[in-house]
């Protein structure tokens, strides 16, 4: 794994609206091919700063890049450059799965969108359902289609909003399985209320409360326990 | 911030402290406006009040020469309606370009500045069209259009309170009201061109006021506009002081 | 696994909405059977709600109405429904995480919706007349009616997409959707009335006002539609 350049660089980022403080002067710099899990009570700001990652909401001040390229200024390159996988599927259940990917191909411009769609199912390993409407699907099933959908323009940043919401224990490990296969090259960004489990996969760990950073470090330099009593005192601190 | 500032309007200076006192002036004239009406401006085409008129060979009574004074009243209301509803309109696009929180209060309150004297012209409107046309109700372009604004401005507010996040909740709601300040004088246009053809009533209209008429009106119409301002203006400030409240309670509550 | 990715223009972004939405249709046949049905049992309202007028009542002058009534509700209960597929599982988002000009979304979802309304005119103009004009029967100028009808229904389809855009993220969407569109859309309403039963009775010096009343029906569009697909960009990104 090269380290060259950050995937992620965000300086004083702050989302404010009126009196209410959603972010409050947020830095820290992901290095590319990282898995940052960002951790923190309801109310700490954790989606709002993914959706401003994801360029689907503006900061108020602040510079984000992702992948080098200002994110207020060229929010579409950006969109080029990312997938989100998030417990919505974002897929239509009244569409086949091959129609579902057709239309994403479409509106990312693939060339040669049918290849491209039969090699995501496969990887996917749902192209013998290719015709059957996503309706059908069963919600772990569903969930793999969603990754093959956010994995479309080949992103390099790959950001999960509390993936495993809704999925059994069986769904949960092929989930696993399938992120594992992809890590190479990528930088993935995730929200979880999973403790353990989004330890256990990050390699960089982003603690939020109230809107600040209360924590951001590699893993090699936070011990679970002594990072699980620091997580607790922070939720602690009350919610908003 | 690093990126363009954006000048945030000052509330607390010398508009607000000059609030009162435009109230009282405000209120004053509109009375002095309503009062003049009857001592200054003659009734329609020089009546008199001790004996029926004839106007354009239709003997009309006292108490129709009469009603017509609620005139004085009922059209400056209904101009400083609108007039803030347009500022509602403006203050949305302000809060669109610049997504600052404090011009949608500014749109929100003006619109509630309008509502409250646009329930005034209704309630004028009704005492003039009763005395005057002698029905309580007809989709005249006047009257339609002022009902449906009424409509639109409460459904403004009801959109306003069906959304939780407060910056979709601004962002929809200046959309909406850009919508309306469109809406309603396509409305006034299309009620007066196309005239409900199959019953046409005829309606008279005094037309042509005469100078006497015009300087009550005059005096009135700026009465109101003074009344307008003031209660924005005590408005904002009070909502401004709420907020200020609610951020002090959210800091001790740490 | 390098991806060739070639930026589609608009046109195609369109083509792309346009057929997502037309083959979920294809597929459930949702919109158009609910918007039928109910236009059908507005219909049967009718039956019953003008069965004691008799024969003295002036049918001919308030079909324009009437039929303006029909296709308002309907348009309602299908613009409502719009945009519930999108919201449901975060469809919306997955639109605006691809680098695109958002305001197509609007023109594909205001044209789906306008095909939808158009079948189901096509369908419910025809009983309509069956059912209340077939005894009495329209002036020979009432062909010049599908003028008036093309121009409201895009009209509504327009400002019925953003409005309903809109109200998905609302409480009580239902009831919102109707308590702004329904005053928003009054002007166009009350001209495509005017103009529906010109065409249908043809009083005399009719052109008059049937001319003026579209010439206002065509104004509405162009100024409201301009208007909100300009601002579109704004309410879908909220």
């Amino acid at each position: 794994m090269t380290r060259l350049t950050n995937a992620l660089e965000i300086k004083k980022l702050t989302k404010v609206f009126g009196d209410r403080k959603a972010l409050d002067r947020v830095t820290f710099d992901l290095p590319e091919g990282a898995f940052l899990s960002i951790f923190g009570p309801n109310g700490a700001g954790k989606t709002t700063l993914l959706r401003i990652l994801s360029t689907l909401s503006r900061p108020t001040q602040g510079s984000v890049r992702v992948m080098g390229i200002d994110a207020k200024e060229e929010p579409d390159q950006v969109r080029g450059h990312i997938g989100l996988i998030s417990h919505n599927s974002m897929l239509y259940p009244d569409l086949t799965a091959m129609e579902n990917l057709m239309f994403v191909a479409r509106l990312y411009g693939v060339v040669n969108p049918e290849e491209r769609v039969r090699e995501l199912l496969r990887s996917v390993e749902l192209d013998h359902r290719r015709f059957d409407l996503v309706r059908t699907f069963s919600r772990g099933m569903t969930q793999r289609l969603s990754i093959a959908r956010a994995l479309m323009n080949d992103p390099q940043v790959v950001f999960l909003d509390e993936p495993y919401a809704g999925l059994d224990p069986h769904a949960v490990e092929i989930f696993d399985e399938l992120i594992g296969g992809l890590r190479e090259g990528r930088t993935f960004v995730m929200v979880s209320h999973d403790l353990q489990k989004g330890f256990d996969t990050c390699t960089h760990a982003l603690v939020l409360a109230r809107g600040r950073v209360v924590t951001f470090a590699p893993k090699e330099e936070l011990d679970f326990e002594e990072f699980r009593n620091l997580y607790r005192q922070t939720v602690g601190m009350g919610v908003a | 911030m690093a990126d363009k500032p954006v000048k945030e309007p000052v509330v607390g200076g010398v508009l607000d402290k000059a609030a009162p006192a435009v109230l009282i002036v405000g209120a004053l004239l509109a009375v002095a406006g309503f009062v003049l009406n009857f001592t200054v401006a003659g009734l329609v085409n020089g009546a008199e009040v001790s004996e029926p008129a004839v106007i354009n060979g239709v003997v009309v009574g006292n108490k129709l020469l009469l009603s017509q004074k609620i005139f004085y009243w009922h059209m400056p209301v209904a101009l400083v309606s609108f007039v803030a509803i347009a500022f509602a309109a403006y203050y949305a696009i302000r809060f669109l370009m610049t997504k600052r929180s404090c011009f949608d209060t500014r749109a929100r309150i003006a619109m509630e500045i309008g509502l409250v004297f646009i329930l005034c012209t209704m309630v004028t409107g009704e005492m003039w069209t009763r005395y005057e046309w002698g029905v309580w109700w007809t989709w005249e372009p006047r009257l339609t259009t002022y009902f449906i604004l009424m409509l639109l401005v409460i459904a403004y507010f009801i959109l306003r309170n069906a959304l939780a996040d407060p910056e979709r909740r601004a962002t929809y709601a200046s959309v909406f009201g850009i919508l309306i300040f469109i809406d309603v004088p396509i409305c006034f246009m299309v009620t007066r061109l196309i005239p409900s053809s199959v019953h046409p009533v005829v309606f008279r209209t005094d037309s042509g006021l005469s100078p006497d008429m015009l300087l009550p009106l005059l005096i009135s119409l700026f009465g109101f506009l003074c009344i307008a301002f003031a209660l924005y203006r005590l408005r904002l400030r009070a909502q401004v002081m709420e907020d200020k409240l609610a951020r002090i309670q959210d800091a001790l509550e740490d | 696994m390098a991806v060739e990715c070639k930026k589609p223009s608009t046109w195609a972004h369109y083509v792309a909405l346009l057929k997502k939405d037309l083959s979920q249709e294809l597929h459930t046949k949702d919109m158009i059977t609910s918007m039928g049905l109910y236009a059908l049992l507005v219909l049967v309202v009718y039956g019953a709600a003008l069965a004691q007028a008799g024969t003295e009542l002036d049918i001919q002058q308030m079909a324009g109405g009437l039929l303006w009534a029909v296709i308002l509700f309907t348009s309602l209960l299908g613009l409502n429904r719009s945009f519930s597929h999108e919201k449901e599982q975060g469809c919306l988002e997955g639109m605006l995480l691809v680098p695109m000009d958002r305001s197509v979304i609007f023109l594909a979802k205001a044209t789906a919706n306008l095909l939808f309304l158009v079948v189901v005119e096509v369908v419910c103009v025809p009983l309509f007349f069956f059912f209340f004009l077939g005894q009495v029967g329209a002036a020979p100028s009432w062909p010049m009616m599908l003028i008036p009808l093309a121009v409201g229904t895009i009209g509504i389809a327009g400002v019925g997409t953003m409005l309903s855009t809109i109200t998905i993220n609302t409480r009580g969407k239902d009831v919102m959707l109707a308590v702004m569109f329904i005053p928003l859309l009054f002007p166009l309403l009350w001209s495509c009335v005017a103009a529906t039963t010109c065409a249908m009775c043809a009083p005399e010096g009719w052109m008059n006002t049937f001319a003026t009343s579209l010439a206002m029906a065509g104004a509405y569009d162009v100024v409201m539609i301009l208007v909100s697909w300009v601002l579109y960009d704004f309410v879908i990104s909220a």
